[in-house]
Parts: C-alpha cells; structure tokens; sequence
C-alpha cells in the first residue's frame, strides 16, 4: 500500500467537485518542509466556503492543528491553533460567561477560515467583522518562515492576509478577544414584513440592536416583492430570562426544545416545493411580531441542526450567491435582483438579507462595506450560469461586490478585489480562475 | 492517568473522552518520545478542560529512566505506542525496520507495561489499555513482521489479564482496524471500515467502562477477522492479503 493523498472533495456547495492531493500535518516542522517542497498550495479549513475558493493544486488541510494554546479567563482572550471549530471555541467559553464577538451562520467555520474570508455576522452593522477581535496570528509564509502578525507586527501581512482567502500563507494559530455575556439566551423580536419597503424600514429603524437579519421569501412578485422575517436579537442578560432558564443561564445545548427553527424538507427541489417551504416559513408565524428567549444555537445557528443539509440540494450541488449593495442604492438594487430571480423561476430555498455598517479601511480585502447584503441559495442547473450573469450585471451597476467565499461562478470584476496576496505559492483555483477571466 | 505515546491521536482522542465524559485526573502523565506535539496538547488540556498534564520524555528505541517512572502512579493506563514501519514489499529484508517494528510494538514495550503492571498490583486497583492490532491475529503476506510484534503483544495482554484477575487490576485489548490517523495518511482504505480518532476513543471508553477484555472498534471488523482466522492454512497460503 502506497500513500496517495488524492481525494475527491467539494466545499460545501459540493461545487465544483476536484481530485487533488490533501495533506495534513500537527508539527510545525512537517508543515515548513511540505510547503518548502511544494508549490500551488491552499490552505483548508472546515470546508465551509461554498465554492473553489478552498481548492487548489495541494491542499493543506488544518485539521490536525486542533489545539487550544491558552485562555486568559480574566481578560476574555483565547488563543488556539488554526484548525479549532467556532463550535469548539464555543464549548469552552460560553460556560465562562463569554461569547464570540463575531460569529458566521455556522459554528463549523475554523479560526484560520474566520480570518482569511473575515467572516462577519448579524452584528456587522454595529461591531464590524472577526478581524476587529483579533489581537495576533502566526503565518507561515512561502519561504516556509513563520511570522507573528499583528497591527505592529508585520501589520502590512496581518492586513493583507484578513480576508486574503488564503493567498499569503497558511495560518497556524491566532489569539483574539471574546465578549462578555450573562446568558446563553437571546432576547428575540421577531416581525413580519409585507414587502420590500416594509423590511428596509425594519432595518433603519433596528440599527440601535446588536443583531439583525431577515429571511425573504424570493418568489413572491409585485406588491408582495420582498415579503420576509426579520429577526433582531441582544444577549440576554440572567435576570431578564424567564424563571426556568434562570436555573443554568450558561447553558451550553439548547435541551429538547419544541422551536426548532425548521426542518428542511427532505424531497427534491424545485419551483413548487420552494415556494411551499417559503409559504410555511412564512405562515408559522401567525402574529405579525413575537418576542421570545431562544438559545443562541437556535438564534444564530439554526441550519446546524441538520446535519449535512448542503446534500438535499443532490448530486449537481448548488451555491450561494452573496453580494453588497451600497446603502443609499440597496433598496432598488435588492428590488431589481429579486424581481430578476422571481421572473427565472430558479427559486432560492433560503435568502437571507443584512445591513453592513461602516467598513474597517486597514483591512482592506474584507468584503462587507456599508450597504445591503444579500444571501441565496441556487441548486446548480443549466439555467443557473444565465441568471448568474444577470445578477452579476446589476450588482455592477449597482457598485456592489461578490463574496469570495462564496463564489464559484461570478464576473471577475466583482470578485477581483484583493490586494497584495499575489504569491508564488500559494494559489486557489479560484483566484486561478478569476486572474484568468 | 498514565498515557504511553501521547503524541497518538487515539491517545489524545481518549483523553479528551474521557474529560468530556466528567473524569478528573489528579494528574495526566504524558509519556511522549515527541515533545513538540505533546507540549501544544498539555495546554489544550488546561485551556479546555482545566486539567493538569506532565510531559515526560521517553522513547522505546532509548534505555528507559525507571527512576523517572517510579513516582508515576495512576489507576488508568492508556497505552498507544505503536509502529507500522515498511510493509513486506519494501521492508521485510531491511533489518533496521524489522529490528525497529518487533521493539516498539513488542520487545521494548513490554518491560514498560510490566513495570506499571507491578504498580497496579501492589495497589490492587487499576486499568490498563493497550492498543494491539487486528494484524496480530494471523500473519498476512503483506505485513507479518508487524502482525507477528503484535500478536506478541495481543498474547501477553491476554496472559497480563489472566495473571492480575485476581489481584483487582484490569486488562483491556484493543484491536483497532483501518484508523484514519497521520500514521495512515494517504493509505488507500475503506471508508467504510476506518474509524477516526474520535469514534475509536468513544468505543475504547465504553469499553473500558463496560470492563470489556477485548474490543473491537468498528464491529464489522470481529466479523472479517473471524472469517480470515478461519480460512484452512493450506487455502490461506496462497491468498494474497
Ligand atoms: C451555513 C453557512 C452559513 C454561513 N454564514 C456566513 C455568514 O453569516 N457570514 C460569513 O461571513 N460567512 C458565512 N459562511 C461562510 C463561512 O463562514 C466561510 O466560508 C468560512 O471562511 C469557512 O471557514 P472554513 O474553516 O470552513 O474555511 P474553508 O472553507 O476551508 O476555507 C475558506 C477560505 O479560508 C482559507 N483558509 C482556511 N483556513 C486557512 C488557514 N489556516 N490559513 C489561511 N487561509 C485559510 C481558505 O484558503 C479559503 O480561501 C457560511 C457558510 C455556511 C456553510
């Protein structure tokens, strides 16, 4: 029996599909000599991208730098190696009072991934993106060096590297702060929006919550153009919280709990059962708003329940297409865009709508700016490269942007916004296939 | 605890198990013969589970300090040293392999699990876990020199365990099949029939909590074990596995 690391693997809109060598190292001495011998490297993470931004030649997979380093349980900071799980990092700190202060729609995102897409969450608007919490990180660069970055040190690499996609190195392990909380709950208002005027009003009128979001249901047309959920949330503090959850505030599981968000239904997708599934999210909620306490897990996490739920959309896989539109224009954007969708009939399962605040000028190759971000899920047909091209055509009238993490079929010029990550080394397919478009 | 090669994923997937499981150690001995790697998961286990570690150096393939050693006491032993080395087409006439395969899977083993051994005897309490191999059950033409270290090693805890019933110290053999770890990496095995680090750890702690003799990780392998034991010598000669 020979070693052979070729495998088939898919990020998670299984999206392309690739064989290609994977390699996984726990010393830092193996990983300086694979990538010194080596070369067309990208690291990997959990994965979680959607499409071939993960993907490359050789792929370094961090899942053996699974350690934590240390925890100044004092001062709300940890440090851990590249390949721990949000989820793990979670485990350890909400039982101590402390949370993430910044956190994607999955917890099965790594600190190393976090960093190199600078992922934001429903709190962009008022807290920025994961790099704002970082203090440091350990890159190991093409010379096979490993190098501390910081906003002092080496800060020229810390930048370019937060939300570099992968391009200047691998990541071994960073140290970044946590924020403080009394409970595991979140206080949730959830309202119902008719269209699109009405949601975009929810939003202005929530920037002062920590953590908005809406779900629009994107086959709706004309005066129902836009019809959606939002959903705002703060961290509940211990004495607000309903007597029976008083008992254990730090509660790591949500238990048995009647609301489970939704289960995705299992049959195959199409116009009918999309429009069916957004009917019923929609329709379970009979009163226009409902405050409730949820967990977090359900508040922040709820397509985590399902395991593996990237597979309903079958064999073909599916993407995700992400885009931002600056504020002042995001309304008629979102409009055109969803107006677009609804009249190709490629119904998007989930559509998910965000408001980004200010962006942060030093890191410079982060995605969010101020503006509306929008999330759809597309299962991947022969219509798909079409529609694409059409959204594509309106995010740049607009000046909006693709998210790379997410991308795998968008215009070049919406994707090729990063700077200073041209390296010998190391190399996506994706970014092959935008420099080559 | 007392862990022989910490630096093993199923060692350290078993540590974690068993923490995760509400098990607190007075201290956790980490026997390594790489410092490096076993340093980073001493910090894990204080960052995630607020528990005490030691490193203690030591390598088969060296002699070993029993003086170090004496004043490690523990009532669990996990052991999950452990060498492939070359198979038979690359490796069986090179001595050095040979010579390196029957010490750390066998020879030098041994006086090792003998000497914590007495220890669990004078205390009349205690678990021992070592982890043997499915290649010790019978010699296969691809890699016997393992499988025979093994089957040493799978005998001697079979006899260990006869020999300390009655003294209150139990013994525990694992016999892991196809493992995903970096000692496999890249090997062309059957998803099906390969465990990770965590499963194994999770059968391995229920085992040891269900005081099993011998276990198994997945079950399907008992089943093609049996069936390779079973297979007459004269037809299995000329099988190649
Ligand atoms: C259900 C779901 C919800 C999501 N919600 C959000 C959201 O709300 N907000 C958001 O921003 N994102 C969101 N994402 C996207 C996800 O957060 C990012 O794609 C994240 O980067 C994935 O992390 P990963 O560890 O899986 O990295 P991978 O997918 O493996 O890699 C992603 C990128 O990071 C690079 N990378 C990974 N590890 C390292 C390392 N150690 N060193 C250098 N580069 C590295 C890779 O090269 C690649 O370019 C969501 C994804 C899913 C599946």
């Amino acid at each position: 029996m020979k070693p052979t690391y070729k495998q088939v693997i898919a990020n998670w809109g299984n999206f392309p599909v690739v064989e290609k060598e994977i390699k996984s190292e726990d010393s830092t001495k193996k990983i300086k000599e694979y990538v010194r011998n080596h070369h067309d490297i990208i690291a990997r993470g959990n994965g979680r991208c959607y499409g071939d931004a993960a993907l490359s030649e050789n792929i370094f997979s961090t899942k053996r730098l699974n350690k934590f380093i240390s925890f100044d349980r004092l001062n709300g900071i940890i440090e851990c190696e590249s390949g721990i799980l949000l989820s793990d990092v979670l485990e350890v700190i909400v039982p101590q009072g402390y949370f993430l202060f910044v956190t994607p729609g999955t917890k099965f995102v790594t600190i190393g991934g976090a960093i190199a897409s600078d992922v934001h969450g429903k709190n962009h608007h008022a807290e920025g993106c994961f790099s704002e919490y970082v203090m440091e990180f350990s890159l190991l660069n093409e010379e096979g060096d490993v190098l501390p970055c910081s906003r002092n040190q080496n800060s020229e690499k810390f930048w370019s590297t937060i939300g570099g996609m992968g391009l200047t190195g691998i990541i071994l392990s960073a140290k970044f702060k946590l924020k403080n909380i009394e409970s595991s709950y979140i206080r949730q208002e959830s309202i119902k929006a008719e269209n699109l005027d009405e949601i975009f009003k929810l939003f202005e009128e929530s920037e002062s919550w920590t953590y908005n979001v809406a779900w629009i249901d994107c086959l709706q047309t004309d005066k129902n153009l836009g019809r959606s959920i939002m959903m705002r949330g703060e961290h509940a503090f211990k004495h607000e919280l309903p007597k029976k959850l008083q008992g254990n505030p730090l509660k790591l599981k949500m238990g048995s709990s009647p609301s489970i968000p939704f289960y995705f239904p299992n049959f195959v997708l199409n116009n009918l059962t999309v429009k069916i599934f957004n009917l019923l999210y929609y329709f379970r909620q009979s009163k226009k708003e409902v405050k409730s306490f949820v967990h977090y897990e359900q508040f922040f996490y709820p397509l985590d329940i399902v395991n593996d739920w990237n597979k309903i959309y079958g064999k073909s896989g599916f993407i995700q297409y992400q885009m931002v539109i600056p504020k002042e224009s995001g309304k008629e954007g979102m409009k055109k865009i969803l107006e677009t969708i609804a009249k190709s009939g490629n119904g998007s399962f989930l559509a998910v709508l965000k408001l980004f605040g200010k962006n942060n000028p030093d890191a410079y190759n982060s995605f969010p700016f101020e503006g509306y971000t929008l999330a759809l899920d597309f299962k991947v047909n022969s219509k798909l490269k079409k529609l694409v091209s059409q959204l594509d055509s309106i995010v740049e009238e607009f000046g909006g942007r693709i998210y790379l993490t997410k991308d795998s079929m968008s215009k070049s010029s919406l994707t090729n916004y990063l700077q200073n990550v041209q390296n010998p080394k190391f190399i996506s397919m994706q970014q092959k296939r935008i420099d080559n478009n | 605890m007392i862990v022989l090669g910490s630096n093993s994923e199923i060692a350290q997937a078993f540590v974690e198990k068993a923490l995760s499981a509400g098990e607190r150690f007075s201290q956790i001995y980490l026997l390594t013969s790489n410092r490096e790697t076993t340093e980073k998961f001493a910090k894990h286990l204080e960052v995630k589970f607020v528990q005490q570690s030691q490193i203690i150096e030591m390598d088969l393939l060296k002699p070993i300090n029993y003086a170090v050693l004496e004043g490690l006491t523990s009532d669990l032993l996990f052991c999950a040293t452990g060498y492939l080395g070359l198979g038979t087409a690359e490796g069986l006439y090179d001595n050095k392999n040979t010579e390196r395969i029957i010490d750390i899977n066998f020879a030098k083993l041994v006086p090792v699990l003998n000497f914590f051994a007495e220890k669990m005897e004078r205390q009349r309490s205690g678990t021992m876990i070592v982890l043997s191999s499915v290649a010790g059950e019978r010699g296969r033409q691809s890699n016997f020199i393992y499988g025979s270290a093994k089957a040493g090693l799978t005998a001697y805890l079979s006899g260990l365990r006869n020999y300390l019933f009655n003294k209150k110290v139990h013994v525990l053999t694992i016999k892991p099949g196809f493992m995903a770890t970096k000692m496999t990496e890249g090997l062309p095995l059957n998803p099906k029939l390969t465990a990770s680090p965590k499963q194994a750890a999770t059968g391995i702690y229920k085992a040891y909590k269900t005081k099993k003799d011998v276990a198994y990780i997945l079950p399907m392998w008992r089943i093609i074990m049996l069936v390779i034991k079973n297979i007459p010598e004269f037809i299995f000669k000329k099988l190649k596995l």
